[in-house]
């Protein structure tokens, strides 16, 4: 019984940690042992229903966060098949078919393995997401998107358990859909003016490969295609009047194609090495070729500042390439039973370059026409070494040494004006840092761990990048049957500066969570933690038509979440669960201009009730209250209940 | 003569009774006790193991003459961390995304595999996780939790997105966008990209003019893909803060050392107009056509 308890328990502790969506119900109806037909084991439960809304406030910034709308849904469903004797099926041993939110949900998504023993597995996975976004702190809504994105990844391994197997593999990543973008008319110096965007962007992407063992090293070979297209259009639009209304310059017609076609074939080869048992040694290599090659046609008419006629034609067309070579090779070396100690040396090599021709054609007058080239080449080589020392049984220690060194060269060609230029540079920077840390487990309930990483970079490419930066963590667990209490803490700190500019950045993370379950039937949990971060950096920037040099970004955050949850299974026939989500930004909105925070408020409460009504079929409700406010744009704020109800069934 | 054969007969009797049984006993003979965990294994995928039980277990023979004792076969819940992933890798080596498990922050941490898999109380069918993957992950990265309940974030908790998509658990090899080895435990896409790219491929380029932000330091530079106030998951709630802290002119940084070029005079900050950097540098992570990313 005490086992079966326990089962109950950890079941209920995960549908708490669901949170924060209520649907779909993670209760199943029928038999967990499935029945057996025709030499097969099946388990079903299929959740289908009605999902309802009700928004107050701005919808667009609920679709934007949350999205979910009304109307009936396959809101989940769940099949197994299996045959009761493996291997004996006849075309296959083994079906698991899990499907999410199908119908209408913005949220949908399945997954599906066939196999058979020894002969096949396939693997597949589809998953959409309707996309909206008014981005309003952006640009004001200009930059509007309103799209669908389909991700399907399919994979099969031929003789799966064999020593040479075949392995074969598609996936596509296509985005549809429609959005607003901005552009500048006469010039530079012109007003902003929305125009539309048909999105229609899309990856294929087909892999071949095959994995053997020879000689006691297993080699693993893959060849991948990988094709791009990017038909994005903007088609022939009257804009009107721009985003600034003291700007008289106007845009009456507007039109851009810019296809971009590319294609990257790539390489992939590992191998592992276990022939001696205290030494194995794992590698593995990469290339990669890419290649983009674009057009870019632009149309514009309409009038400058002083309401004389302009039109202007852009047009662009060239290629871009970019080809990626790795190396990664671990080895581990055990000396001891109790200690392990590896090595990682990784080379990455890639160089940047394109050419491309650009025109421009300024009231039926040609223009600017230059010839533009661009190189910009990596090289990073990693060297890092860990230990891993296990002294007794309740104490531990892992350190490591991690050295790297990247030469960043570039060059830029430009014809722009006489005489042509070449700008190169060229620049490296290295990276030295350690880590340590310590285990213990006093008793067998209870565990610490405390690690820090300090690192210097003598040349780092960017102001935020990692120069002088040290973090530390700790954590503390007691983990019992009934209880589970988590506690973390953690420091980042990075110092990046020169003689007068300075940029600093550090982020404190603590939490501490617990799980109860004082009965199988009853577990209750809560949980607090707060990220703060603080980051400050010197700025130079114009104001007024003058130079300000001394003035700094400062951006603080402290964000503050608590969660509570409750559930309870009654007479294991009816299931309810309780809780209650707040996500907070408690930092004070800024006087300055630079001194930035964004303070929110997201509460999300959620109820939901499950019965079983029959051994096959379950009743579900459920309802869920989205509250947000923030005080930078109270016009985004918004309040939304949100519900389902369902009924669960297997047959 | 019958004693010869007497004799015979008693030594190779001895020799029999003395010569080493077969330490495996089937899986048959772990159903007597073990009825739980036995009876829907044939779902589980280590069905497939030779042996059956004693694949993982071990040889069980001594085991069942002891009448049960824990000792006399390898049970998981009594071995140490690095006992347990030792066993598990004897078959799961092979696998390319555990090359770097033994040097992953999740054995340093002694998170091992029974950690997170429960090879006889799966919550998924396939990978055998006791829960469902974010819960798994939530259990101890409650920050990162904090970060999914975020306005803006990628659709973790409405499972769409799983944190494998982007990050390997089982330790990954360096990252190459940036400096050693942090972040630590990304997915990699082909060729040591940012897992990023695997779905935004739109800005994987490679294109003409690079904004080098993406190439040198990661999409982390600008963006924070947990969760984030801001509409395109930056790292700051508006962009223009987030541009200037690197367009500063800063002597030492950028590509010729001279610093990351500030604005031109014309932009002045103290107009909305020009604080949103993006409505006119729309193509920032990338153009086939402006330098400047205009278009």
């Amino acid at each position: 019984m005490r086992p079966l308890l326990l089962l109950c328990a950890l079941i209920f502790t995960a549908g708490l940690s669901a949170q924060p969506v209520v649907a779909p119900t993670p209760q199943r109806a029928g038999d967990a042992k499935g029945e057996d037909l025709a030499g097969y084991n099946i388990v079903n439960s299929f959740e289908s229903g009605y999902r309802f809304r009700a928004v107050d406030g701005n919808l667009g910034k609920f679709r934007s966060d949350v999205n979910f709308g009304n109307g009936i849904r396959l809101l989940g469903s769940h099949l197994t098949v299996h045959s009761k004797k493996p291997g004996t099926g006849k075309y296959f041993d083994e079906i698991v078919l899990s499907t999410q939110g199908l119908g209408n949900d913005p949220y949908q998504f399945s997954s599906l393995r066939v196999s058979k023993a020894k002969l096949y597995r396939y693997d597949g996975t589809w998953r959409l997401m309707d996309y909206f976004n008014p981005a309003l702190t952006i640009a004001n809504g200009q930059h509007l998107i309103n799209t669908t994105r389909q991700l399907q990844d399919h994979d099969i391994v031929i003789l799966p358990q064999n020593r040479f197997r075949f392995l074969l593999g598609y996936s596509r990543n296509q985005q549809d859909g429609p959005a607003f973008s901005t552009l500048q008319f006469p010039d530079g110096r012109g007003d902003e003016f929305t125009y539309l965007l048909n999105v229609r962007r899309t990856r294929n992407e087909f892999r071949l490969g095959t994995e053997f063992e020879v000689l006691k090293t297993k080699f693993h070979v893959l060849h991948g295609w990988e094709y791009f297209r990017d038909d994005t259009r903007a088609p022939l639009f009257s804009p009107g009047a721009g985003a600034n209304p003291n700007d008289t310059s106007t845009l009456t017609r507007f039109r851009r194609d810019e296809p971009n076609h590319g294609q990257a074939p790539y390489w992939r080869v590992g191998l592992h090495n276990e022939a001696f048992k205290s030494f194995t040694v794992d590698a593995r290599f990469t290339n990669t070729t890419g290649q983009r090659n674009f057009v870019f046609d632009e149309l514009a008419l309409g009038t400058g500042r002083f309401s004389s006629a302009q039109n202007r034609q852009v047009f662009v067309g060239g290629n871009a390439r970019r080809p990626v070579t790795t190396g990664n090779v671990t080895l581990s070396w055990f000396p001891l039973e109790r200690l392990t100690i590896t090595n990682h040396t990784a080379l990455y090599n890639t160089r940047m370059e394109g050419e491309g021709t650009y025109g421009e054609v300024n009231n039926a007058v040609a223009g600017l026409r230059l010839l533009h080239f661009q190189y910009l080449g990596i090289r990073t080589f990693a060297n890092l070494t860990d230990a891993n020392l296990k002294i007794n049984r309740w104490l531990g220690l892992f350190s490591g040494y991690h050295f790297s060194e990247r030469r960043i060269g570039s060059s830029q060609f430009e014809d722009f004006e006489a005489p042509a230029r070449l700008d190169r540079t060229e620049q490296t920077n290295r990276l030295h840092s350690g880590l340590l840390g310590v285990r213990l487990q006093p008793v067998k309930q209870l565990r610490f761990s405390v690690d820090g990483e300090l690192g210097r970079a003598d040349r780092p490419f960017y102001t935020i990048s990692e120069k002088d930066y040290h973090t530390v963590a700790a954590r503390a667990q007691w983990k019992t049957k009934r209880w589970n209490l988590l506690s973390k803490f953690q420091t980042n700190y990075n110092l990046n500066s020169t003689s007068l500019f300075v940029h600093s950045a550090r982020t404190r993370v603590a939490s501490i969570d617990g799980t109860w379950s004082p009965r199988g039937s009853v577990t209750l949990e809560a949980g607090y933690g707060h990220t703060h971060i603080e980051t400050v950096t010197g700025l130079a920037y114009f104001s007024l038509g003058e130079l300000v040099e001394n003035d700094r970004s400062f951006y603080r955050s402290r964000l503050r979440q608590t969660r509570l949850g409750a559930q309870i299974n009654v007479n294991k026939r009816a299931d309810i669960y309780l809780g209650y989500h707040r996500i907070q930004d408690a930092a004070r909105l800024g006087i300055a201009l630079m001194d930035q925070a964004f303070p929110l408020t997201y509460e999300t409460p959620l109820a939901r009730f499950s019965i079983q009504l029959h051994k096959k079929m379950r009743w579900n409700l459920g309802w869920q209250y989205y509250n947000y406010k923030e005080k930078l744009l109270t016009l985004q704020d918004y309040n939304a209940h949100t519900g389902y109800t369902s009924l669960s069934w297997s047959f | 003569m019958l004693r010869f054969w007497g004799l015979f007969l008693l030594f190779f009797g001895v020799l029999w009774a003395q010569a080493p049984k077969d330490p495996y006993i089937g899986s048959q003979a772990c159903r007597g006790c073990h009825l739980v965990q036995t009876q829907d294994f044939f779902r589980n995928a280590h069905t497939k193991a030779d042996r059956g039980c004693e694949g993982c277990h071990g040889p069980g023979r001594a085991h069942v003459n002891s009448g049960g004792k824990k000792e006399a076969i390898i049970a998981f819940s009594a071995l140490s961390p690095q006992k347990s992933l030792d066993n598990c890798l004897q078959c799961h080596s092979k696998d390319m995304s555990r090359a770097n498990i033994r040097r992953s922050s999740h054995t340093q941490s002694e998170v091992v595999c029974a950690n997170c898999h429960s090879i006889h109380k799966s919550a998924t069918p396939k990978h055998l996780l006791a829960h469902q993957q974010k819960d798994l992950c939530y259990t101890c990265h409650t920050d990162v939790k904090a970060q999914f309940s975020m306005p803006f974030k990628h659709r973790v908790n409405e499972g769409t997105v799983q944190c494998s998509d982007c990050h390997n658990p089982h330790g990954a090899p360096a990252s190459n966008w940036r400096m050693g080895q942090r972040p630590r435990m990304q997915q990699h896409a082909q060729s040591n990209e940012q897992s990023c790219v695997q779905c935004h491929a739109d800005k994987r380029g490679p294109f003409l003019f690079e904004h080098a932000a993406l190439r040198v330091d990661g999409c982390n530079s600008c963006h924070a893909p947990h969760g984030s106030a801001n509409p395109r998951l930056l790292n700051r709630p508006v962009v223009f803060t987030l541009c200037l802290e690197c367009h500063n002119g800063a002597a030492g940084f950028g590509r010729t050392g001279e610093g990351i070029p500030t604005q031109p005079g014309s932009h002045n900050m103290a107009d909305p107009r020009y604080q949103n950097c993006t409505t006119c540098h729309v193509k920032i992570h990338g153009s086939n056509a402006d330098a400047k990313f205009l278009r």
